[in-house]
């Protein structure tokens, strides 16, 4: 029996950072807007106070804060000549839920992509000729550029608060910031957090090579904040419990802390928790949504019907989502024709550890998720790939984020993997080792693509989204030549042993990378190799918008956050000025 | 009712099991000590009704922190400024280690609060409000209050009235000697009421 509920002028799929500044703006232009969100509410208190919140057990090993796996994992392989498995457990990436999505557990890296990634495809072509990559890579253009972002980023970062040292000012560069960045209009909205012992060794060694250090953009805040929505946070206290975990400070910008009081408190807007989506309904000449069904916690069904359907998930789940309501056509990699499930992407990180001797104190648990100090003079397209065979490249900074005692235990290669030789050098290691991480860029293949499982269903019997991926051969190269400039930098702070670990395939779901999860709804200009256009509007069905780094056609060498708040933005805009004013296609097939 | 046990409880054994003074003062303190000792009392044990803080057992850091930024005047108190700007960078590190070192008997409950003032404060200490959107004091001030060296001072048997008149004076901009105005920033979200509730509350706990 499914219940059929009130019309809205708008449901939206997931209550995380997309979907409540979504909801905040439409609420505030005066359209019914109904947030499903499968998870619970929860705010910072009383569910996110200490001492329950520093539960290492609880958050890192058990993964609390996450997407249940037991009721909705993802199946895996590494080629599409395997038999995906589901994975049980979290552990190379790490999608969240509950009200305020995976935000809450982020580390607070606000970077923004640089204007080149928004045009890879050209650029690339222009600098390095048509023939430079290898011939299963699928980058594309955005169909959107950095100067029309520009602006959203801004108003997403004076959202969040985000402490950093801006290094492009209207192209001005300004001593102390990344001169690598894209032109900004102004100052970052709070100063950089303090730099930490780890950071300054960096800083030191990597000026002295010639490079740019830059302290990391970071939503932990440095000073108290009162953003544009009149929302207050807090300084930061350096806990170094932030990825993995809630703050319990208000220091670190989530949706709980930014924008959700201001939302909650709008009578336009109803949240609705405990709501799992099944699809989105279309009529019958499957060009129209009509809203969406969802099945609550005590297993009823309801239909919400609204005009307008926006997906605001975490990444795959979007994908997952336009697969199961049957909207766009799905992806054949054999023949490589289809979009939705296509240009999966990924990030490819590699490490480099820095072992000291005794009288270097690192003290690694004073540090807050973007704490750190980095160059970007190996990222993205900022040094000559000419001869190098790959394109993309990472940030390399001294960007540990914690020191907690089950998750952070460095050692150097060779040590055994348990007993009393490993329990040594754990003791040894622990407070005089720097851990640098290599946040590398992933690009789109013709192979990597996610969907609908044959075998494997959920707990509401919805097939489970497949994913299909390894490492392309262009990020593994990339990988093995930022690795050896990390481990130059290694030495120069006069480490006494520099061990590099460039990221190798094949890809494991068993091990923590990054929860960079990108595409399978990518952007773009092109019906024939986009799910959405530029402004995020499905091009099947125009009264779907699809909000989120599904969207994104590959993956850049940063955080993806500050990028997709961004898009967020700029869907905004376009949904209140235009859509919504006269519904229909935003651009023309 | 669990809330009332632990609250009853903790209030009967600060009251059973005053730490007599004679042996922590064992052995003999820094010159400079005997004048702090002349208003915070032989073991630190503070001056309850002259807002006068206990030092007995507080951390030492904490405690260096305060006479050098009473020194400087990064925190403003006339009388203290008098007696921490003579003393050298040696001298307040052997002080403010004398105090965290000794134990003293703690103060009585604050008699004025009442149960619902304790269990406010209560509320604010443990978990915080997110009506005002403030944590929970414990956060940083450790379990019951009882500090986290070296930034967070202990509040648990503190003099409620100290508490409160520094409260106050975080709000008011008075006092801002904190990092990142992590204080400051907390205390401009609680009112009259609340500061009451959380200073008597703590003062309640009773001291180590």
């Amino acid at each position: 029996m499914v219940q059929r509920l009130k019309e809205v002028d708008v449901v939206i799929v997931g209550v995380g950072m997309v979907g409540s500044i979504v909801a905040k703006e439409l609420a505030a232009a005066g359209y019914k807007v109904v947030g499903l969100e499968r998870g619970e509410a929860r705010f910072t208190v009383p569910e996110f106070q200490s001492p329950a919140v520093h539960d290492e057990l609880r958050f890192d090993i058990r993964k609390a804060l996450m997407q249940d796996n037991t009721r909705e994992p993802v199946t895996f392989r590494n080629a599409s000549s395997e038999t995906a498995l589901p994975v049980r457990r979290w552990e190379s990436f790490l999608p969240g839920t509950g009200l305020g999505g995976s935000m809450v557990h982020w580390n607070g890296q606000t970077y923004r992509f640089q204007a080149n990634d928004f045009e890879l495809a050209t650029r690339t072509k222009e600098r390095y000729g048509k023939n430079f990559l290898d011939k299963d890579v699928t980058i594309q253009d955005w169909g959107v550029t950095y100067a029309e972002l520009e602006p959203h980023y801004d108003r997403f970062e004076y959202l969040l608060g985000t402490s950093g040292k801006a290094g492009n000012i209207k192209g001005e560069i300004q001593p102390g910031g990344d001169p690598h960045e894209s032109p900004r209009s102004r100052e970052y909205p709070t100063p950089p957090q303090k730099e930490h012992f780890q950071g300054a060794l960096f800083r030191k060694a990597a000026t002295s090579l010639g490079y740019h250090p830059f302290p990391q953009p970071s939503s932990n805040l440095s000073q108290p904040y009162t953003n544009p929505e009149g929302v207050k946070l807090n300084a930061c206290v350096f806990c170094g419990f932030c990825e993995r975990y809630a703050c319990e400070h208000y220091a670190k910008s989530t949706p709980q802390t930014v924008i959700l009081p201001v939302l909650l408190a709008n009578s336009n807007f109803e949240l609705r928790t405990g709501c799992q989506v099944q699809r989105i309904n279309l009529d019958s000449s499957k060009k129209k949504a009509t809203g969406v069904t969802y099945i609550d916690t005590a297993g009823r069904e309801f239909e919400q019907p609204a005009s307008l359907v926006i997906t605001a998930s975490f990444a795959l789940n979007n994908v997952r989502m336009l697969l199961l309501s049957g909207i766009g056509k799905p992806y054949n990699p054999q023949s490589g024709t289809g979009v939705v499930g296509r240009n999966y992407a990924y990030q490819t990180m590699s490490s480099v550890a820095a072992f000291f001797d005794q009288d270097v104190i690192i003290n690694p648990f004073m540090a807050s998720g973007a704490s750190g100090t980095l160059i970007n003079d190996f990222a993205g397209d900022n040094f000559d790939h000419s001869g190098l065979g790959f394109i993309g490249g990472a940030f390399i900074g001294a960007v540990n984020t914690n020191g907690r005692p089950i998750q952070y235990h460095p050692v150097p290669p060779g040590t055994p993997a348990w007993g009393q030789g490993w329990k040594e050098a754990v003791v040894k290691h622990y407070n005089h080792t720097v851990m640098f991480s290599l946040h590398g860029s992933s690009v789109s293949t013709r192979q990597n693509y996610l969907d609908l499982d044959p075998t494997y269903r959920d707990a509401w019997g919805q097939p489970l989204l497949r994913m299909t991926f390894d490492f392309p051969q262009n990020d593994l190269k990339m990988a093995a030549y930022v690795t050896a400039k990390g481990v130059e930098i290694g030495k120069a702070m006069g480490a006494k042993l520099v061990a590099g670990a460039p990221r190798k395939a094949p890809y494991t779901t068993t091990v923590y990378q990054t929860t960079h999860n990108t595409g399978g709804t990518v952007m773009g200009n092109d019906p024939r190799t986009s799910v959405v256009n530029r402004y995020l509007q499905s091009w099947d069905v125009p009264n779907v918008f699809v909000i989120g780094a599904s969207a994104y056609p590959q993956n850049a060498s940063w955080n993806p956050t500050d990028t997709l708040g961004a898009l967020t933005y700029w869907a905004i805009d376009a949904l209140k000025n235009r859509y919504l004013k006269n519904p229909g296609r935003l651009v023309s097939a | 009712m669990v809330f009332l046990l632990a609250l009853g409880a903790s209030v009967i054994v600060a009251a059973a099991s005053p730490k007599a003074g004679p042996e922590s003062a064992k052995r003999p303190g820094p010159a400079a000590a005997v004048i702090c000792q002349s208003c915070h009392g032989a073991n630190g044990e503070g001056a309850p009704a002259a807002k006068i803080p206990r030092l007995a057992g507080q951390s030492a850091d904490y405690l260096d922190k305060q006479l050098r930024d009473y020194a400087s005047g990064a925190r403003s108190n006339e009388v203290m400024q008098n007696f921490a700007k003579p003393l050298s960078e040696a001298d307040r590190a052997e002080v403010a280690a004398y105090f965290a070192s000794l134990t003293a008997p703690s103060i009585a409950p604050n008699p004025r609060a009442t149960d619902s003032q304790l269990a406010r404060g209560r509320q604010l200490a443990q978990q915080g409000s997110e009506a005002e959107r403030v944590q929970a004091c414990d956060n940083c001030h450790g379990p019951d209050g009882s500090g986290v060296p070296r930034s967070a001072p202990y509040l648990a048997g503190q003099s409620a009235d100290y508490l409160a008149a520094e409260l106050q004076s975080w709000r008011e901009g008075k006092r801002k000697n904190d990092a990142g105005k992590l204080m400051s920033s907390v205390v401009q979200r609680l009112n009259d009421a609340d500061v009451s509730a959380v200073s008597a509350y703590f003062s309640s706990l009773g001291a180590e």
